[in-house]
């Protein structure tokens, strides 16, 4: 049976209704038709649903929407917009880290977090960080180039 | 993968309520935190039947508690705590610990919680495998209270536990082992966020002459239907030198003590052939950590 809760997605409060097994990723893109968050395995394997849950990264596929009430959800489509985008979309754009884009909106989304918590990322820890994520047209030098430019700026 | 077999979503406050709710609902319950295994859990067919969920993530079960004999690691602890926890990060004996968690995503680190790990009783994981070589017990909850199960009986088979009905894994404790200990872990993966192909937990115990006291050797990753302990390594180890010499015993004693599972990762010759790799650099890293 559905049931309403409140969800604060990019700092908005909606009052949307689930089912008890819905993923926090079917409620963005589907109730709330929010979507960046892309669909890929739906299991954990890919990190293209990958959202900040209080600024953390997690897989929105394998988050329940029940255990998100409370907490505070971002997704791409609260980073920036077209006219004044985050700096890490703007490095993605300028590094030509985008080819099919599938992968794109859950990497940044990692990145966000590691700029977060390490503004200054070496290789590697961009490699890590970026780890949960894979990118089948496989422009991972592309993206690290992004990762490093938003972290010069 | 949605579970759409689940009709009720519970997130109780306490242990007590969470027994009742298990109670109740008995085999048609499932206890969730994380919830980065339910997928891995349902494509296994699993979880039929599961109509009520159980997120004991505001339950209170989230905290590290450092005593004099041992640390209590409580169940929704998630690995990205761990990771920022001083006792974790600079005591010996719990390397095999921090080693495990330094391969998970971010996404994973956030999510998965050491409860979670212990309770899917799922034989490629990796944090079981070094709190078995850690001597650690499961604190389980139920209707007659809280008991330890010591983690060689927990896991009682493939995905199987002993937790009796209505209890749950409210913590995990690692006994502090007697001075000059030190433990590691290594896993051979695919790629960052698969399961293990193998992987090996080791932690030792010196003398004051640099001889082995205790040892305590697990492999894990596809060994069995549980990491598996390699007894014969260990009472090689035992009252020897750690050495190149005892090492290379130690890691072939431990490939012919296995009886490996063949499937899409790996063969069951590959398996057995990395068991003997992974023991003996486990045992170099704990070795280095021993001061
Ligand atoms: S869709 Fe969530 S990890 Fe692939
Ligand atoms: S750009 Fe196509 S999957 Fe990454």
């Amino acid at each position: 049976m559905k049931q309403i809760i409140q969800l604060d997605v990019n700092d908005e409060v909606h009052e949307i209704a689930v089912q008890p097994y819905d993923s926090l990723l079917r409620a963005l893109r589907e109730t709330l038709g929010l979507n960046a968050s892309k669909r890929g395995c739906d299991s954990g394997g890919c990190g293209c649903c990958t959202v900040l849950l209080d600024g953390k990264a997690v897989y929105s596929c394998m988050t329940m929407a029940m255990q998100v009430k409370d907490r505070k959800v971002t997704t791409v489509e609260g980073l920036g917009k077209v006219a004044g985008l985050d700096p890490i979309q703007q490095a993605f754009i300028d590094a030509d880290a985008v080819q099919c884009g599938y992968c794109t909106c859950g990497i940044m989304m990692a990145a966000k977090q590691l700029l977060a918590e390490n503004p200054n990322p070496d290789e590697d820890a961009i490699r890590k960080g970026i780890s949960g994520n894979l990118c089948r047209c496989t422009g991972y030098q592309k993206i690290i180039e992004a990762i490093q430019l938003a972290s010069e700026r | 993968m949605a579970l759409t077999s689940v009709e009720a979503f519970h997130s109780p406050a306490d242990k007590a309520s969470v027994v009742q709710l298990l109670q109740k609902h008995e085999d048609n319950a499932l206890i969730v935190a994380g919830g980065t295994f339910l997928h891995g859990l349902a494509s296994r067919g699993l979880l039929t039947g599961i109509e009520v969920l159980i997120d004991i993530q505001n339950s209170g079960l989230d905290n590290i508690t450092i005593n004099t004999d041992n640390v209590v690691i409580g169940a929704t602890t998630r690995f990205a705590q761990l990771e920022t926890s001083q006792e974790i990060a600079q005591e010996a004996w719990l390397g095999a610990v921090k080693d495990a968690i330094a391969y998970p995503p971010i996404q994973i680190m956030n999510s998965a919680t050491v409860g979670g790990s212990i309770a899917s009783s799922c034989p490629f994981f990796d944090l079981p495998t070094s709190f078995l070589a850690l001597n650690g017990a499961a604190q389980a909850h139920g209707p007659d209270g809280s008991r330890d199960i010591p983690l060689e009986e927990f896991f009682s088979g493939l995905f199987e536990n002993s937790l009796a009905p209505a209890e749950f894994v409210t913590a995990i404790k690692l006994p502090q082992p007697p001075a000059n200990s030190a433990s590691a872990f290594i896993k051979l993966e695919t790629n960052a966020n698969d399961l293990a192909i193998v992987n090996a937990a080791v932690a030792l115990t010196l003398d004051a002459e640099k001889k082995c006291r205790q040892a305590r050797v697990f492999v894990g990753g596809g060994m069995g239907e549980t990491p598996v302990r390699a007894s014969a390594a260990e009472n090689l180890l035992t009252g020897a030198v750690v050495d190149e010499d005892s090492i290379a015993g130690a890691g072939e004693a431990a490939k012919s003590g296995v009886d490996p599972i063949s499937d899409h990762r790996a063969s069951a010759e590959y398996r057995a052939a990395m068991a003997k790799v992974l023991v003996e650099k486990a045992l170099r890293k704990a070795l280095a950590r021993v001061d």
